[in-house]
Formats: C-alpha cells, sequence, structure tokens
C-alpha cells in the first residue's frame, strides 16, 4: 500500500476512532467483535476512499459504512432482547413514574439521572431492539443531525424520528425497571391527583 | 384571522408533549420553537418536564460516550493499517 495514501486515511480516520469503537461495542456487545467490526470498516473505507468526495462529510460517510457492515456480517450474531411491547410508550414516561414516587416529589427529578451508574444506561441501550439502539447512539451519544442518520442508515427522516422517539422511551421504561429492582427508588408510590 | 389548528397563535401543553422530542434536538422551525418557548415561559409543570427531557439526552451521552486515551488510538491505528 502506497505510504502517502495511508497516512491520509489515518489522518482522516483519527479524529472519529473513539466514536467508531464505541458505536461498535454498543452495537455487537463485546469488544472482540467491535474490535473486528471497526477494522472491516476501515478495510471497506480504505478501498473505498476515491468514492469520497473531498469536503463533504467524512464522518458521516464513515459510519455509513460501519452501520452497512454491521447490519451484513454482525447483526445475526448479536443477541437482541425478547419481544418488546410497545404499550405504555407515552410522553415524559419516566418524570411522571419518577413525580409519582414519594421520596422523589420533593427533589430535582435530574437528581435521579446524574446518579445513575454509567453501566446501567449502558445496559439499557443494550437491550433496545438494533434499529432503535443505533439511532439512539448517532442521535444523543454522536451528536448526528436528522438529516445526517437519515443518510447513514439510509431511511427516511419520518423512520429516524420515530425510532429515535421510541428508542428514548424504551430506554426511560428500562431505567424505571432497574431503579425499582436495584433499589434505587423506594417502593412507596402516590399517584398525583 | 386564520385559527385554523395549523396557524394557531399559541401552544398548549398537549403541543408541548408533541413537540418535546423535536425541541430538544432543536429540530422545530423557527416559530414552532417560539411557540414553544413562549408556553413553558409560563407553565411550570411543562418547563419542569422539557428541562427533565433536555437533561436525559445529556445524561445518556456522558454516560455512554468514551474517548479512547490517545495512545491507544495510536496503537489501535497503527494495527488498523498494517491489517489494510
Amino acid at each position: 500500500m502506497p505510504k502517502n495514501r495511508q497516512k491520509e486515511f489515518a489522518e482522516l480516520i483519527e479524529p472519529h476512532l473513539s466514536s467508531l469503537y464505541n458505536t461498535a461495542l454498543r452495537m455487537t456487545h463485546n469488544q472482540h467483535d467491535a474490535e473486528d467490526l471497526v477494522q472491516d470498516t476501515l478495510y471497506k473505507a480504505y478501498r473505498a476512499l476515491n468514492q469520497f468526495q473531498k469536503n463533504t462529510n467524512f464522518r458521516a460517510w464513515i459510519f455509513r459504512i460501519l452501520v452497512n457492515t454491521f447490519i451484513t456480517s454482525y447483526r445475526k450474531a448479536v443477541r437482541e432482547p425478547q419481544k418488546v411491547s410497545y404499550d405504555d410508550m407515552e410522553e415524559f414516561f419516566l418524570y411522571k413514574r419518577l413525580d409519582e414516587t414519594v421520596a422523589m416529589q420533593e427533589v430535582p427529578k435530574e437528581e435521579f439521572l446524574e446518579n445513575l451508574f454509567d453501566d446501567d444506561v449502558k445496559e439499557a441501550l443494550d437491550n433496545l431492539p438494533y434499529q432503535f439502539r443505533l439511532v439512539v447512539l448517532l442521535c444523543d451519544v454522536e451528536g448526528f443531525s436528522y438529516n445526517e442518520i437519515a443518510e447513514i442508515i439510509d431511511a427516511p427522516l419520518g423512520t429516524v424520528m420515530s425510532r429515535l422517539y421510541r428508542g428514548r422511551k424504551l430506554l426511560q421504561r428500562h431505567l424505571w425497571n432497574y431503579a425499582k429492582e436495584r433499589g434505587y427508588i423506594s417502593d412507596e408510590f402516590k399517584p398525583k391527583k | 384571522m386564520n385559527l385554523s389548528p395549523k396557524n394557531k397563535k399559541h401552544f398548549e401543553c398537549s403541543d408541548i408533549e408533541k413537540y418535546v422530542q423535536q425541541y430538544v434536538d432543536n429540530m422545530l422551525d423557527e416559530e414552532k420553537k417560539r411557540l414553544f418557548e413562549e408556553h413553558i415561559e409560563y407553565c411550570l409543570p411543562c418547563d419542569k418536564k422539557v428541562e427533565f427531557e433536555k437533561k436525559f439526552k445529556e445524561v445518556v451521552r456522558l454516560k455512554v460516550k468514551e474517548e479512547l486515551p490517545p495512545e491507544v488510538v495510536h496503537q489501535k491505528l497503527k494495527s488498523i493499517l498494517k491489517n489494510l
């Protein structure tokens, strides 16, 4: 491989490497597959580098390759959560549950979020169906816009939005369940009139 | 004056529920954003819920995003280039 081309490629990918690993890890659920997924992605990207148009969105381009590689080669091996119920997908789900919890009524509800462990949030995310997990990761963790996500996952804007909003609500539901199971909140509930 | 829902001049609590996710992502157009902010300015219950959703998004990022140390990035980069 020509050294100059490699150097140019290394400079392009370096700022995105942490994000690619992090996303790959959350998508595959294990370090080994995440390493392979990133390696495969970058192998393909290097070979397709001529197709990348300079001064366009490299970050979105490389993530698109990551997502396609995940779907074609890794998705089947990932254990998916049991059938997800989309009932009870109300807006402000977590806020409302906390508001009904006696111990949380007098304190800012943001404290509950701040006190969660990183692993709680990662686990809740890992337990989303992969289409939802992917969109939440791209928007909330990696900061992509709706339009960029539509391009990355090759789906219409409406699909991006519905997966994102459902994903966030499912995430809140998981976190609420963990909070009860793990004793972060008391069992005393008082529905507000 | 046109008061059809499409052109209505103020937001109800139900509109806040409908648009909160787009608001949090800064994806509302100027007019909707203005109506949204006007509502939460005087409606404390909605304001609290919207603040919570903003915080939720921020917490997901803070607790999930990990930056690899520079030396790990360089080490990985080396092994990637070797395998190209």
